[in-house]
Protein backbone atom coordinates (compact mmCIF):
# COMPACT_ATOMS: atom_id res chain seq x y z
CA UNK A 1 0.00 0.00 0.00
CA UNK A 2 2.46 2.28 0.66
CA UNK A 3 4.54 1.44 -2.33
CA UNK A 4 1.57 2.67 -4.65
CA UNK A 5 2.62 5.80 -3.35
CA UNK A 6 5.91 5.97 -2.16
CA UNK A 7 7.11 7.83 -5.74
CA UNK A 8 4.87 10.45 -5.37
CA UNK A 9 5.38 11.10 -1.88
CA UNK A 10 8.98 11.33 -2.40
CA UNK A 11 9.07 13.82 -5.06
CA UNK A 12 6.13 15.55 -3.18
CA UNK A 13 8.76 16.09 0.40
CA UNK A 14 11.71 16.93 -1.87
CA UNK A 15 9.49 19.51 -4.31
CA UNK A 16 6.71 20.99 -2.34
CA UNK A 17 7.39 20.81 1.22
CA UNK A 18 10.56 20.42 1.75
CA UNK A 19 10.67 23.93 -0.38
CA UNK A 20 7.74 25.22 2.08
CA UNK A 21 9.84 24.80 5.33
CA UNK A 22 12.67 26.30 3.84
CA UNK A 23 10.54 29.29 2.84
CA UNK A 24 9.21 29.19 6.42
CA UNK A 25 12.81 29.26 8.10
CA UNK A 26 13.96 32.19 5.72
CA UNK A 27 10.98 34.12 6.47
CA UNK A 28 12.75 34.76 9.80
CA UNK A 29 16.07 35.62 8.64
CA UNK A 30 18.09 38.16 7.56
CA UNK A 31 18.47 36.69 3.90
CA UNK A 32 19.32 38.80 0.87
CA UNK A 33 19.36 36.64 -1.98
CA UNK A 34 23.13 37.35 -2.95
CA UNK A 35 23.82 38.01 0.47
CA UNK A 36 23.08 35.43 2.96
CA UNK A 37 24.06 36.48 6.44
CA UNK A 38 20.80 33.91 7.70
CA UNK A 39 20.63 35.86 11.04
CA UNK A 40 17.84 35.25 13.11
CA UNK A 41 15.39 38.56 12.68
CA UNK A 42 12.27 36.96 14.43
CA UNK A 43 8.90 38.09 13.27
CA UNK A 44 10.40 41.51 11.71
CA UNK A 45 9.89 40.35 7.89
CA UNK A 46 6.01 40.14 8.91
CA UNK A 47 5.18 43.11 10.88
CA UNK A 48 6.91 45.39 7.88
CA UNK A 49 5.07 43.66 5.52
CA UNK A 50 1.54 43.49 7.55
CA UNK A 51 2.63 47.37 7.85
CA UNK A 52 3.56 48.38 4.44
CA UNK A 53 1.10 50.57 3.30
CA UNK A 54 1.38 49.17 -0.65
CA UNK A 55 0.59 45.61 0.84
CA UNK A 56 -2.58 46.69 3.06
CA UNK A 57 -3.83 49.57 0.63
CA UNK A 58 -2.71 47.96 -2.97
CA UNK A 59 -1.84 44.26 -2.91
CA UNK A 60 -4.55 43.15 -1.03
CA UNK A 61 -7.64 45.21 -1.90
CA UNK A 62 -6.35 43.99 -5.57
CA UNK A 63 -6.00 40.61 -4.53
CA UNK A 64 -9.51 40.12 -3.30
CA UNK A 65 -11.11 42.83 -6.07
CA UNK A 66 -9.79 40.61 -8.90
CA UNK A 67 -10.66 37.15 -7.15
CA UNK A 68 -14.13 38.27 -6.28
CA UNK A 69 -15.11 40.44 -9.54
CA UNK A 70 -13.29 37.27 -11.91
CA UNK A 71 -15.30 34.56 -10.02
CA UNK A 72 -18.50 36.87 -10.12
CA UNK A 73 -18.71 37.59 -13.57
CA UNK A 74 -17.36 33.93 -15.23
CA UNK A 75 -19.44 32.24 -13.00
CA UNK A 76 -22.60 34.78 -14.29
CA UNK A 77 -21.29 34.46 -18.24
CA UNK A 78 -20.87 30.93 -17.80
CA UNK A 79 -23.93 30.02 -16.45
CA UNK A 80 -25.81 32.25 -19.39
CA UNK A 81 -23.69 30.17 -21.94
CA UNK A 82 -24.41 26.97 -20.19
CA UNK A 83 -27.94 28.15 -20.88
CA UNK A 84 -27.35 28.83 -24.39
CA UNK A 85 -25.61 25.77 -25.27
CA UNK A 86 -27.61 23.48 -23.47
CA UNK A 87 -30.40 23.76 -26.21
CA UNK A 88 -29.99 23.03 -29.89
CA UNK A 89 -29.28 25.00 -32.62
CA UNK A 90 -27.72 25.38 -35.35
CA UNK A 91 -23.92 25.80 -35.31
CA UNK A 92 -24.15 23.94 -32.00
CA UNK A 93 -20.72 21.72 -32.11
CA UNK A 94 -18.77 24.86 -33.73
CA UNK A 95 -19.87 27.18 -30.78
CA UNK A 96 -18.30 24.79 -28.04
CA UNK A 97 -15.35 24.51 -29.45
CA UNK A 98 -14.78 28.09 -29.56
CA UNK A 99 -16.03 28.57 -25.84
CA UNK A 100 -13.34 26.05 -25.24
CA UNK A 101 -10.79 27.73 -26.65
CA UNK A 102 -9.53 30.67 -24.37
CA UNK A 103 -9.04 27.94 -21.85
CA UNK A 104 -6.89 26.20 -23.53
CA UNK A 105 -4.67 29.04 -24.80
CA UNK A 106 -1.67 29.79 -22.06
CA UNK A 107 -2.68 32.99 -20.08
CA UNK A 108 0.61 34.16 -21.47
CA UNK A 109 -0.41 34.16 -24.63
CA UNK A 110 -3.74 35.24 -24.13
CA UNK A 111 -2.42 38.11 -22.03
CA UNK A 112 -0.09 39.43 -24.54
CA UNK A 113 -3.12 39.82 -27.30
CA UNK A 114 -5.14 41.53 -24.92
CA UNK A 115 -1.78 44.16 -24.23
CA UNK A 116 -1.95 44.02 -28.33
CA UNK A 117 -5.74 44.90 -28.83
CA UNK A 118 -5.40 47.56 -25.81
CA UNK A 119 -2.14 48.76 -26.95
CA UNK A 120 -2.98 52.79 -26.32
CA UNK A 121 -1.51 54.00 -30.03
CA UNK A 122 -2.04 51.26 -32.20
CA UNK A 123 -4.74 48.53 -30.32
CA UNK A 124 -7.91 47.63 -32.26
CA UNK A 125 -9.58 48.72 -29.13
CA UNK A 126 -8.39 52.32 -29.44
CA UNK A 127 -8.73 52.56 -32.87
CA UNK A 128 -12.17 51.64 -32.16
CA UNK A 129 -12.69 54.29 -29.58
CA UNK A 130 -11.31 56.65 -32.21
CA UNK A 131 -13.38 55.99 -34.61
CA UNK A 132 -16.80 56.43 -32.36
CA UNK A 133 -15.27 59.66 -31.12
CA UNK A 134 -13.25 59.18 -27.93
CA UNK A 135 -9.75 60.55 -27.12
CA UNK A 136 -6.88 58.20 -26.96
CA UNK A 137 -7.03 56.62 -23.96
CA UNK A 138 -3.88 55.27 -21.72
CA UNK A 139 -5.54 52.47 -20.58
CA UNK A 140 -1.87 50.92 -18.78
CA UNK A 141 -0.63 54.10 -17.53
CA UNK A 142 -3.89 54.56 -15.14
CA UNK A 143 -4.80 52.17 -11.99
CA UNK A 144 -8.37 50.96 -13.01
CA UNK A 145 -8.59 50.64 -16.90
CA UNK A 146 -5.67 48.49 -16.06
CA UNK A 147 -7.37 46.99 -13.73
CA UNK A 148 -10.39 46.19 -15.72
CA UNK A 149 -7.97 44.84 -18.78
CA UNK A 150 -6.56 42.41 -16.04
CA UNK A 151 -10.01 41.38 -14.72
CA UNK A 152 -11.15 41.06 -18.38
CA UNK A 153 -8.40 38.80 -19.52
CA UNK A 154 -9.16 36.73 -16.42
CA UNK A 155 -12.93 36.37 -17.21
CA UNK A 156 -12.29 35.71 -21.05
CA UNK A 157 -10.11 32.98 -19.77
CA UNK A 158 -12.07 30.94 -17.01
CA UNK A 159 -15.94 32.09 -18.43
CA UNK A 160 -15.14 28.68 -20.59
CA UNK A 161 -14.28 26.77 -17.32
CA UNK A 162 -17.72 27.46 -15.90
CA UNK A 163 -19.42 27.41 -19.30
CA UNK A 164 -18.23 23.92 -19.57
CA UNK A 165 -18.66 22.16 -16.04
CA UNK A 166 -22.24 23.75 -15.62
CA UNK A 167 -23.02 22.55 -19.16
CA UNK A 168 -22.43 19.23 -18.01
CA UNK A 169 -24.27 19.53 -14.78
CA UNK A 170 -26.94 20.79 -16.53
CA UNK A 171 -27.69 17.69 -18.85
CA UNK A 172 -27.18 15.87 -16.19
CA UNK A 173 -30.18 17.10 -14.75
CA UNK A 174 -33.26 15.17 -13.90
CA UNK A 175 -35.82 15.94 -16.38
CA UNK A 176 -39.34 15.58 -14.03
CA UNK A 177 -38.92 18.93 -12.02
CA UNK A 178 -39.08 20.98 -15.73
CA UNK A 179 -42.08 19.20 -16.75
CA UNK A 180 -43.79 19.95 -12.95
CA UNK A 181 -42.98 23.36 -13.66
CA UNK A 182 -43.93 23.57 -17.14
CA UNK A 183 -47.31 21.92 -15.72
CA UNK A 184 -47.52 24.59 -13.14
CA UNK A 185 -46.88 27.21 -15.72
CA UNK A 186 -43.63 28.74 -14.41
CA UNK A 187 -42.27 31.38 -16.63
CA UNK A 188 -38.69 30.79 -17.89
CA UNK A 189 -37.16 32.90 -15.76
CA UNK A 190 -39.29 31.56 -12.48
CA UNK A 191 -38.29 28.02 -13.92
CA UNK A 192 -34.99 28.95 -13.92
CA UNK A 193 -34.47 30.65 -10.30
CA UNK A 194 -36.91 27.87 -8.61
CA UNK A 195 -35.87 25.07 -10.31
CA UNK A 196 -32.56 25.24 -12.12
CA UNK A 197 -30.38 27.48 -9.46
CA UNK A 198 -31.43 25.28 -6.56
CA UNK A 199 -30.70 21.68 -8.21
CA UNK A 200 -27.24 23.65 -9.31
CA UNK A 201 -26.31 24.60 -6.24
CA UNK A 202 -23.81 22.26 -5.05
CA UNK A 203 -21.83 22.07 -8.52
CA UNK A 204 -21.61 25.95 -8.24
CA UNK A 205 -20.73 26.08 -4.74
CA UNK A 206 -17.66 23.64 -6.12
CA UNK A 207 -16.75 25.45 -9.00
CA UNK A 208 -16.82 28.42 -6.83
CA UNK A 209 -14.58 27.24 -3.75
CA UNK A 210 -11.77 25.62 -6.51
CA UNK A 211 -12.18 28.54 -8.79
CA UNK A 212 -11.25 31.44 -5.76
CA UNK A 213 -8.61 29.47 -4.47
CA UNK A 214 -6.78 29.30 -8.04
CA UNK A 215 -8.10 33.52 -8.61
CA UNK A 216 -6.12 34.14 -5.48
CA UNK A 217 -2.55 33.16 -6.45
CA UNK A 218 -3.32 35.09 -10.47
CA UNK A 219 0.08 35.61 -11.69
CA UNK A 220 0.71 35.14 -15.39
CA UNK A 221 -1.67 37.88 -16.71
CA UNK A 222 -0.87 40.80 -14.11
CA UNK A 223 2.93 39.62 -15.14
CA UNK A 224 2.89 40.17 -18.54
CA UNK A 225 -0.20 42.98 -18.60
CA UNK A 226 1.30 45.54 -16.45
CA UNK A 227 4.07 43.95 -14.35
CA UNK A 228 1.98 45.32 -11.04
CA UNK A 229 2.42 49.05 -12.65
CA UNK A 230 1.46 51.88 -12.76
CA UNK A 231 3.46 52.39 -9.26
CA UNK A 232 2.32 48.85 -7.98
CA UNK A 233 -1.41 50.13 -8.28
CA UNK A 234 -2.20 46.61 -9.56
CA UNK A 235 0.38 44.39 -8.13
CA UNK A 236 -1.54 41.04 -6.56
CA UNK A 237 -0.17 39.00 -3.84
CA UNK A 238 1.71 36.69 -6.49
CA UNK A 239 3.31 39.66 -7.80
CA UNK A 240 3.95 41.59 -4.58
CA UNK A 241 5.54 38.25 -3.69
CA UNK A 242 8.04 37.84 -6.12
CA UNK A 243 9.18 41.37 -6.60
CA UNK A 244 10.06 41.38 -3.05
CA UNK A 245 12.05 38.42 -3.65
CA UNK A 246 13.37 38.51 -7.29
CA UNK A 247 13.04 42.48 -7.56
CA UNK A 248 14.28 43.49 -4.83
CA UNK A 249 17.00 40.48 -3.83
CA UNK A 250 15.02 40.49 -0.34
CA UNK A 251 14.47 36.38 0.21
CA UNK A 252 13.47 36.48 3.73
CA UNK A 253 10.68 39.37 3.45
CA UNK A 254 9.58 37.45 0.11
CA UNK A 255 9.10 34.07 1.88
CA UNK A 256 7.28 36.28 4.83
CA UNK A 257 4.94 37.47 2.16
CA UNK A 258 4.58 33.99 0.24
CA UNK A 259 3.48 32.80 3.67
CA UNK A 260 1.25 35.08 4.90
CA UNK A 261 -0.86 34.89 1.55
CA UNK A 262 -0.76 30.78 2.20
CA UNK A 263 -2.38 31.21 5.64
CA UNK A 264 -4.43 34.05 4.24
CA UNK A 265 -5.82 31.51 1.41
CA UNK A 266 -5.85 28.76 3.58
CA UNK A 267 -8.36 30.73 6.02
CA UNK A 268 -10.51 31.98 3.11
CA UNK A 269 -10.52 28.36 1.53
CA UNK A 270 -10.98 26.82 4.87
CA UNK A 271 -14.32 29.31 5.46
CA UNK A 272 -15.50 28.77 2.13
CA UNK A 273 -15.68 25.06 2.29
CA UNK A 274 -17.79 25.23 5.36
CA UNK A 275 -20.25 27.80 3.42
CA UNK A 276 -20.11 25.40 1.26
CA UNK A 277 -20.63 21.97 2.45
CA UNK A 278 -23.42 23.80 4.08
CA UNK A 279 -25.40 25.06 1.30
CA UNK A 280 -24.73 21.86 -0.62
CA UNK A 281 -26.25 20.24 2.59
CA UNK A 282 -29.09 22.29 2.61
CA UNK A 283 -30.18 21.62 -1.04
CA UNK A 284 -30.10 18.22 -0.29
CA UNK B 1 -69.12 32.75 -44.05
CA UNK B 2 -68.51 31.65 -40.88
CA UNK B 3 -66.06 28.57 -42.22
CA UNK B 4 -64.27 31.48 -44.19
CA UNK B 5 -63.76 33.49 -40.95
CA UNK B 6 -62.19 30.51 -38.85
CA UNK B 7 -60.07 29.55 -41.57
CA UNK B 8 -58.47 33.61 -41.82
CA UNK B 9 -58.25 33.74 -38.13
CA UNK B 10 -56.25 30.59 -37.76
CA UNK B 11 -54.37 31.07 -40.95
CA UNK B 12 -52.85 34.14 -39.08
CA UNK B 13 -52.39 32.76 -36.09
CA UNK B 14 -50.44 30.29 -37.83
CA UNK B 15 -48.29 33.06 -39.56
CA UNK B 16 -47.75 34.97 -36.36
CA UNK B 17 -46.86 31.20 -34.48
CA UNK B 18 -44.59 30.66 -37.11
CA UNK B 19 -42.75 34.01 -37.41
CA UNK B 20 -42.07 34.57 -33.63
CA UNK B 21 -40.10 31.81 -33.16
CA UNK B 22 -38.26 32.37 -36.48
CA UNK B 23 -37.63 35.97 -35.56
CA UNK B 24 -36.38 34.57 -31.87
CA UNK B 25 -34.02 31.96 -33.41
CA UNK B 26 -33.09 34.93 -35.50
CA UNK B 27 -32.05 36.84 -32.56
CA UNK B 28 -30.69 33.96 -30.27
CA UNK B 29 -28.09 33.64 -33.30
CA UNK B 30 -26.80 36.79 -33.66
CA UNK B 31 -26.35 37.04 -29.57
CA UNK B 32 -24.42 33.35 -30.09
CA UNK B 33 -22.27 34.92 -33.44
CA UNK B 34 -21.30 38.36 -31.27
CA UNK B 35 -20.26 35.89 -27.95
CA UNK B 36 -18.48 34.04 -30.47
CA UNK B 37 -16.79 36.60 -32.17
CA UNK B 38 -16.06 38.00 -28.42
CA UNK B 39 -14.31 34.94 -27.52
CA UNK B 40 -12.31 34.88 -31.07
CA UNK B 41 -10.98 38.18 -31.11
CA UNK B 42 -7.87 37.84 -29.18
CA UNK B 43 -6.88 34.71 -31.78
CA UNK B 44 -7.87 36.28 -34.53
CA UNK B 45 -6.22 39.36 -33.36
CA UNK B 46 -3.16 37.74 -33.01
CA UNK B 47 -3.60 35.74 -36.34
CA UNK B 48 -3.78 38.64 -38.40
CA UNK B 49 -1.46 40.43 -36.60
CA UNK B 50 1.28 37.59 -37.66
CA UNK B 51 0.55 37.73 -40.78
CA UNK B 52 1.16 41.41 -41.10
CA UNK B 53 4.94 42.67 -42.23
CA UNK B 54 7.03 44.71 -39.99
CA UNK B 55 5.86 48.21 -41.88
CA UNK B 56 2.09 47.56 -41.82
CA UNK B 57 1.79 46.12 -38.16
CA UNK B 58 0.62 49.12 -36.07
CA UNK B 59 -2.97 50.03 -38.47
CA UNK B 60 -3.31 45.98 -38.72
CA UNK B 61 -7.31 47.10 -39.46
CA UNK B 62 -5.85 48.91 -42.65
CA UNK B 63 -4.27 47.34 -45.82
CA UNK B 64 -4.20 44.40 -47.34
CA UNK B 65 -0.16 43.40 -47.05
CA UNK B 66 -0.06 39.93 -45.88
CA UNK B 67 2.99 37.80 -45.22
CA UNK B 68 4.39 34.66 -44.14
CA UNK B 69 7.84 36.64 -43.15
CA UNK B 70 7.22 36.56 -39.54
CA UNK B 71 6.82 32.73 -39.10
CA UNK B 72 10.44 32.51 -41.06
CA UNK B 73 12.15 35.12 -39.12
CA UNK B 74 11.13 33.85 -35.87
CA UNK B 75 11.78 30.28 -36.96
CA UNK B 76 15.30 31.61 -37.95
CA UNK B 77 16.30 32.62 -33.74
CA UNK B 78 18.04 29.48 -32.53
CA UNK B 79 16.84 30.55 -29.11
CA UNK B 80 12.94 30.32 -30.49
CA UNK B 81 13.40 26.42 -31.96
CA UNK B 82 15.20 25.64 -28.77
CA UNK B 83 12.68 27.10 -26.62
CA UNK B 84 9.86 25.17 -28.41
CA UNK B 85 12.01 21.99 -28.02
CA UNK B 86 12.45 22.39 -24.23
CA UNK B 87 8.72 23.18 -24.05
CA UNK B 88 7.74 19.97 -25.84
CA UNK B 89 10.22 17.39 -24.18
CA UNK B 90 9.11 18.80 -20.78
CA UNK B 91 5.57 18.60 -21.21
CA UNK B 92 6.11 15.05 -22.82
CA UNK B 93 8.32 14.10 -20.01
CA UNK B 94 6.22 16.01 -17.03
CA UNK B 95 2.64 14.24 -18.12
CA UNK B 96 4.16 10.36 -18.91
CA UNK B 97 5.54 11.04 -14.76
CA UNK B 98 3.32 12.42 -13.61
CA UNK B 99 0.53 10.07 -14.77
CA UNK B 100 2.80 7.27 -13.85
CA UNK B 101 3.18 8.21 -10.22
CA UNK B 102 -0.19 9.19 -9.29
CA UNK B 103 -2.28 6.24 -11.19
CA UNK B 104 -1.16 3.88 -8.35
CA UNK B 105 -1.68 6.76 -5.63
CA UNK B 106 -5.24 7.66 -7.02
CA UNK B 107 -6.13 4.02 -7.19
CA UNK B 108 -4.18 3.66 -3.23
CA UNK B 109 -6.29 6.76 -2.11
CA UNK B 110 -9.64 5.10 -3.74
CA UNK B 111 -9.11 1.24 -2.96
CA UNK B 112 -7.75 1.12 0.94
CA UNK B 113 -9.19 2.91 3.99
CA UNK B 114 -7.40 3.44 6.84
CA UNK B 115 -5.07 6.05 8.72
CA UNK B 116 -2.24 6.46 5.65
CA UNK B 117 -4.57 7.34 2.95
CA UNK B 118 -6.67 9.27 5.52
CA UNK B 119 -3.52 11.26 6.11
CA UNK B 120 -2.19 10.93 2.47
CA UNK B 121 -5.67 12.48 1.35
CA UNK B 122 -5.36 15.13 3.78
CA UNK B 123 -1.69 16.09 2.58
CA UNK B 124 -2.67 16.54 -0.84
CA UNK B 125 -5.80 18.60 -0.08
CA UNK B 126 -3.93 21.13 2.09
CA UNK B 127 -1.12 21.24 -0.32
CA UNK B 128 -3.84 21.46 -3.36
CA UNK B 129 -4.30 25.46 -1.63
CA UNK B 130 -1.16 26.41 -1.09
CA UNK B 131 -0.60 29.11 -3.54
CA UNK B 132 2.62 28.37 -6.06
CA UNK B 133 4.56 31.46 -5.76
CA UNK B 134 4.43 30.10 -1.86
CA UNK B 135 6.79 27.21 -2.95
CA UNK B 136 8.72 28.20 -5.93
CA UNK B 137 10.46 31.19 -4.55
CA UNK B 138 12.38 28.80 -1.95
CA UNK B 139 12.54 26.01 -4.79
CA UNK B 140 14.69 28.15 -6.49
CA UNK B 141 17.38 27.85 -3.83
CA UNK B 142 16.92 24.20 -3.91
CA UNK B 143 17.03 23.24 -7.65
CA UNK B 144 20.46 25.80 -6.34
CA UNK B 145 21.32 22.79 -3.59
CA UNK B 146 20.86 19.68 -5.76
CA UNK B 147 22.92 21.61 -8.38
CA UNK B 148 20.14 20.93 -10.37
CA UNK B 149 19.13 24.58 -11.15
CA UNK B 150 18.82 25.40 -15.32
CA UNK B 151 18.31 21.65 -16.24
CA UNK B 152 15.65 19.59 -17.28
CA UNK B 153 15.38 17.62 -13.96
CA UNK B 154 15.50 21.18 -12.14
CA UNK B 155 12.03 21.94 -14.32
CA UNK B 156 10.75 18.85 -14.51
CA UNK B 157 10.29 17.91 -11.35
CA UNK B 158 8.39 20.92 -9.84
CA UNK B 159 5.87 20.59 -12.27
CA UNK B 160 5.88 16.57 -11.72
CA UNK B 161 5.23 18.21 -7.94
CA UNK B 162 2.93 20.44 -9.19
CA UNK B 163 0.47 17.74 -10.68
CA UNK B 164 0.70 15.30 -7.74
CA UNK B 165 -1.86 16.57 -5.25
CA UNK B 166 -4.39 17.41 -8.56
CA UNK B 167 -3.68 14.49 -10.68
CA UNK B 168 -3.96 11.93 -7.38
CA UNK B 169 -7.38 13.34 -6.67
CA UNK B 170 -9.00 13.27 -10.11
CA UNK B 171 -7.71 9.65 -10.70
CA UNK B 172 -8.90 8.73 -6.99
CA UNK B 173 -12.65 9.62 -8.93
CA UNK B 174 -11.62 7.77 -11.64
CA UNK B 175 -11.08 4.41 -9.77
CA UNK B 176 -14.40 5.50 -7.20
CA UNK B 177 -16.27 5.09 -10.69
CA UNK B 178 -15.15 1.63 -11.28
CA UNK B 179 -16.68 -1.21 -9.69
CA UNK B 180 -14.33 -2.81 -7.02
CA UNK B 181 -16.16 -5.99 -7.39
CA UNK B 182 -13.93 -7.43 -11.00
CA UNK B 183 -11.01 -7.01 -9.17
CA UNK B 184 -11.94 -8.62 -5.95
CA UNK B 185 -13.61 -11.65 -8.47
CA UNK B 186 -9.69 -11.26 -10.27
CA UNK B 187 -7.83 -11.39 -6.58
CA UNK B 188 -10.18 -14.30 -5.49
CA UNK B 189 -8.92 -16.54 -9.01
CA UNK B 190 -5.39 -16.40 -8.05
CA UNK B 191 -4.79 -12.73 -8.85
CA UNK B 192 -2.33 -10.33 -6.72
CA UNK B 193 -3.50 -7.25 -6.06
CA UNK B 194 -1.28 -5.60 -8.27
CA UNK B 195 -2.39 -8.12 -10.54
CA UNK B 196 -6.10 -6.45 -10.36
CA UNK B 197 -4.66 -3.45 -10.50
CA UNK B 198 -2.91 -3.69 -13.84
CA UNK B 199 -5.08 -6.32 -15.21
CA UNK B 200 -8.46 -5.28 -14.20
CA UNK B 201 -8.34 -1.77 -12.83
CA UNK B 202 -6.17 0.07 -15.27
CA UNK B 203 -7.57 -0.94 -18.58
CA UNK B 204 -11.36 0.34 -17.43
CA UNK B 205 -9.28 3.84 -16.34
CA UNK B 206 -7.57 4.22 -19.62
CA UNK B 207 -10.12 6.68 -21.16
CA UNK B 208 -10.06 9.45 -18.51
CA UNK B 209 -6.19 8.79 -17.80
CA UNK B 210 -5.91 9.43 -21.64
CA UNK B 211 -8.37 12.65 -21.12
CA UNK B 212 -5.80 13.91 -18.01
CA UNK B 213 -2.66 13.69 -20.24
CA UNK B 214 -3.77 15.63 -22.83
CA UNK B 215 -4.91 18.53 -20.23
CA UNK B 216 -1.61 17.92 -18.33
CA UNK B 217 0.49 18.05 -21.35
CA UNK B 218 -1.28 21.58 -22.04
CA UNK B 219 -1.21 22.47 -18.70
CA UNK B 220 2.88 21.84 -18.68
CA UNK B 221 3.09 23.63 -22.68
CA UNK B 222 0.99 26.57 -21.24
CA UNK B 223 2.57 27.37 -18.22
CA UNK B 224 4.57 30.21 -16.95
CA UNK B 225 5.71 31.35 -13.10
CA UNK B 226 7.59 28.38 -12.42
CA UNK B 227 9.47 28.87 -16.06
CA UNK B 228 10.30 31.97 -15.00
CA UNK B 229 11.94 31.21 -11.99
CA UNK B 230 13.36 28.01 -12.76
CA UNK B 231 14.88 28.15 -16.05
CA UNK B 232 17.86 30.34 -17.38
CA UNK B 233 19.90 30.24 -20.34
CA UNK B 234 19.62 26.69 -20.81
CA UNK B 235 16.57 25.35 -20.78
CA UNK B 236 14.13 28.47 -21.94
CA UNK B 237 10.72 27.53 -22.60
CA UNK B 238 8.36 29.17 -25.02
CA UNK B 239 5.85 31.22 -22.22
CA UNK B 240 9.09 32.85 -21.17
CA UNK B 241 10.68 33.53 -24.32
CA UNK B 242 7.82 34.79 -25.97
CA UNK B 243 6.80 36.79 -22.85
CA UNK B 244 10.68 38.68 -23.68
CA UNK B 245 9.39 39.62 -26.84
CA UNK B 246 7.26 42.25 -25.15
CA UNK B 247 10.55 43.78 -23.30
CA UNK B 248 13.27 42.91 -25.18
CA UNK B 249 11.64 43.93 -28.65
CA UNK B 250 8.83 45.57 -27.98
CA UNK B 251 7.78 47.04 -30.78
CA UNK B 252 7.97 43.84 -32.91
CA UNK B 253 4.42 42.70 -32.40
CA UNK B 254 4.49 40.53 -35.86
CA UNK B 255 7.13 38.30 -34.53
CA UNK B 256 6.10 37.80 -30.91
CA UNK B 257 2.82 37.44 -32.43
CA UNK B 258 3.70 34.89 -34.61
CA UNK B 259 5.72 33.44 -31.70
CA UNK B 260 2.23 32.95 -29.99
CA UNK B 261 0.35 31.78 -32.92
CA UNK B 262 2.94 28.96 -33.32
CA UNK B 263 2.87 28.30 -29.24
CA UNK B 264 -1.18 28.02 -29.22
CA UNK B 265 -0.90 25.61 -32.18
CA UNK B 266 -1.59 22.52 -30.12
CA UNK B 267 -3.82 23.96 -28.06
CA UNK B 268 -6.01 24.39 -31.29
CA UNK B 269 -5.22 21.07 -32.30
CA UNK B 270 -6.30 19.61 -29.41
CA UNK B 271 -10.02 21.61 -29.57
CA UNK B 272 -10.58 20.84 -32.49
CA UNK B 273 -9.61 17.01 -32.88
CA UNK B 274 -9.95 16.22 -28.97
CA UNK B 275 -12.76 17.89 -27.52
CA UNK B 276 -14.70 15.30 -26.06
CA UNK B 277 -11.92 14.41 -24.33
CA UNK B 278 -11.18 17.84 -22.61
CA UNK B 279 -14.42 18.37 -21.95
CA UNK B 280 -14.49 14.53 -19.91
CA UNK B 281 -11.42 15.84 -18.51
CA UNK B 282 -12.07 19.30 -17.23
CA UNK B 283 -15.36 17.76 -15.30
CA UNK B 284 -14.17 18.22 -11.71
Amino acid sequence: MLLLIAPAAAVLVLFQILPIVIGANASFRDWQLFNPKETWVGLAHYSYILTDRVFLTLVLPNTFLLMFASVAISLGLGLGLAHVLNRNFPGHGLAQTVILLPQMIAPVIAATSMRWTFNDQFGVVAALLRWIGFGQIAWLAERWPSFLIILFTDVWIWTPWFTLILLAALKSLPREPFEAAQIDAAGRWRTFTHVTLPMLRPVIGVCVLIRSIDAFRTFDQVWVLTGGGPARTTEVFSIYAYIETFVNLDFGRGSAAAIIGALIILVVAWTMYKAVDRLTNVSR
Amino acid sequence: MMAQATTTVRGQALATAWLAPAARAALMLLAVVAILLLFLAPVVILVITSLRPGWAVYYIYRGTAFTLQNYLDVFAKPAVVRAFINSFVLATLATIISLGITVTSGYMLSRFSGPIPRAWFGTIYLFRTVPYISWVLPLYLVDYYFGIYDTYAGILLPHIAVHICFFSWIMKGFFDSIDPSMEHAAMIDGCTRWGAFVRVALPSAIPAIAALAILSWLYTWNEFLFALILTGHDTALITVTMAQFVTELGTQWNLMSAMAVLAMGPAVLVTVFAQKYIIQGLRI
